[in-house]
């Protein structure tokens, strides 16, 4: 759905290196580059921001606005 | 037991350890990942949650954020005076509230405002959840001390690791100068030099014997130094390193002496 917080296997925070990963892989960088950049070394960690896919967008295609009140 | 500080950076320290043996050092480790206290939110409060994402995965992520822990100012839940109910001693109360405007927005965990200025994500930059226009995120979240042993989200470190202190031997009479094992070195340790092969950066080796398995004179030996390991410890952010290296030892000296007291009473 959304980057998980932490790598599954080591307990590592990934989340808040998802951003500037897909930006730089965005301008072409080489994912292996990147990844030792943001200090993500063990291939536990690696994994988890190579494999995701965000699917979190396409959910919120079908987002109900919330209702406000007296309507 | 002596302690040499190898590298130090901002949530990793590296030493070396000398003078124990692998029980010990095993001990030291496990006394780090599970019974070193740390700061996690435990329960939600979910007030109003309009967005894509469900409570519970909500409140799941909110526990693995790594909260800057104050070991001093609070208590475990268990030995706190109000036996575990939650008093301003041994719980801290975070709340987010927040509401998309006409763009979508990213929840992020800096948003979460903390009734007590110590307790703070240790990092900012953690995306929780997205909030399609007009969505809204109202919960107040609880914050505990706890214990690996309980829960992995308590735990202050990532990893903690230990390996042999690497000894690389070259018999210059049976080498040969091929070079093989240079090529095969995953740590790039070896290197050709003059008529002999040399090493550098030891510490590095991960004790593999592939340039002992190429070897064909059987030039390299590599062997491990007794009673000396190598840690590795990484911090969550919830505790500098050498807190957590501190704090443990502390800790299992009294696991020890509770141990002791134990086998001198039977």
């Amino acid at each position: 759905m959304i980057i998980p917080v932490r790598c599954f296997t080591c307990g590592k925070v990934v989340a808040d290196k998802y951003d500037q990963f897909k930006r730089e892989i965005r301008q072409g960088e080489d994912p292996a580059t990147v990844l030792d950049n943001l200090g993500l070394n063990r291939y536990c960690c690696r994994r988890m921001l190579l494999a995701h896919i965000d699917i979190i967008d396409s959910f919120m295609a079908f987002a109900t606005i919330p209702q406000t009140e007296g309507t | 037991m002596e302690i040499t500080i190898i590298r130090k950076q901002e949530n990793i320290i590296h030493f070396l350890a000398e003078g124990l043996d692998v029980a010990f050092a095993n001990a030291l480790r496990r006394t780090m990942l599970t019974r070193l206290p740390a700061m996690a939110i435990d329960e939600v409060l979910v007030l109003e949650n309009t967005s894509v994402m469900y409570d519970e995965m909500l409140a799941h992520r909110m526990g693995l954020i790594p909260l800057v822990t104050d070991l001093e100012s609070y208590n475990l839940p268990e030995e706190c005076d109000c036996e575990g109910k939650g008093c301003s001693l041994c719980q801290c109360t975070l709340t987010l509230e927040k509401q998309a405007g006409d763009e979508e927005e990213m929840v992020y965990s800096r948003d979460l405002s903390s009734q007590d200025p110590k307790i703070v994500p240790a990092l900012g930059e953690i995306p929780l959840v997205k909030l399609a226009p007009k969505q809204r995120l109202i919960f107040e979240a609880y914050a505990r001390l706890g214990k690996g042993v309980e829960n992995a989200k308590f735990q202050p470190v990532s990893t903690v690791s230990y390996k042999y202190v690497p000894i690389i031997e070259v018999n210059k009479d049976k080498c040969n100068q091929c070079g093989d094992c240079v090529k095969v070195c995953p740590k790039n340790i070896l290197l050709v030099e003059g008529d002999t092969i040399a090493t550098q950066n030891t510490l590095d080796c991960s004790l593999c014997e592939a340039c002992v398995e190429v070897c064909e004179p059987g030039a390299i030996t590599i062997d491990s130094k007794k009673n000396s390991f190598l840690f590795k410890v990484e911090s969550t952010g919830a505790l500098t390193p050498e807190v957590i290296v501190e704090k443990s030892a502390e800790i299992f000296k009294e696991r020890i002496r509770l141990a002791l007291d134990y086998a001198n009473s039977i």
